[in-house]
């Protein structure tokens, strides 16, 4: 099963991941004949409070993105009612730091927009438990390290 | 705003969409395409038919499902909730 293990920061699981259009997207641009934004390299933190993978809108604006969805969300900054949330279609590849795995990749990935992250978190996005769905985790508190085999 | 119609479009047509319900419905401006098993098939379908013009996908639920994240973030949000 391929997997990595990285090592625990002060922050907790971080790991830098990529964000690209979705598949779909890339196909209906290159059909339209528009260029194809570049995947952009983004520090995540893996995150099981999150139910939802969650980006900053710098990310998604450089990809150009417009929403195709619309989720409630409730966060500790919301208050006790959830708000409404754009969601937006992106692919996202983590690669392994072992070179004879292959990447862990998700062609189309629903995530939501999420102001504060670079000002307050120090990261630009959240990995949540739908792409944990995918995903066996260990978090090795003694070793200092955390695992993800997919 | 962005997709504020789909989403109107999605309200009103909830009595009906409730049939499939868990499926995603793809909405365009006020019509419902088609309702898919998954997000992938409903987000592939959405850019086959409507390119880069806007387009919702949405899953079915009779009472809107909320996810929960634990950090102090701030949605962003073109659409009013």
């Amino acid at each position: 099963m391929p997997h990595f293990t990285l090592s625990l920061t002060q922050q907790g699981a971080i790991l830098i991941a990529v964000v690209g259009v979705s598949a779909a997207r890339a196909s209906a641009l290159k059909d339209a004949n528009l260029p194809i934004p570049k995947y952009e390299k983004v520090t995540a933190m893996v995150d099981t409070g999150a139910s939802s993978t969650c980006i900053d809108p710098s990310v998604l604006l450089a990809l150009n993105l417009t929403p195709t969805g619309s989720v409630l969300v409730k966060t500790p900054s919301t208050g006790l009612q959830p708000v409404s949330a754009d969601q937006y279609d992106v692919s996202l590849i983590v690669p392994s730091s072992d070179t004879s795995h292959v990447p862990l990749a998700i062609a189309t990935l629903p995530v939501i927009c999420c102001n504060d992250f670079l000002q307050s978190q120090g990261f630009h996005a959240l990995i949540g438990r739908d792409v944990l769905s995918h995903c066996i985790l260990i978090y090795n508190g003694g070793e200092m390290t955390f695992t993800i085999a997919y | 705003m962005a997709l504020e119609k789909e989403l109107e479009t999605y309200k009103m047509k909830l009595p009906e969409l409730m049939k499939d319900e868990g499926k995603f419905v793809l909405i365009h401006g006020d019509r419902v395409i088609d309702t898919f098993a998954s997000y992938e098939d409903a987000i592939k379908e959405g850019y086959k038919g409507f390119g880069i013009n806007p387009f919702l996908v949405k899953q079915i639920h009779s009472i809107e499902q909320v996810q929960f994240i634990s950090r102090p973030l701030i949605p962003c949000s073109t659409y009013p909730s």
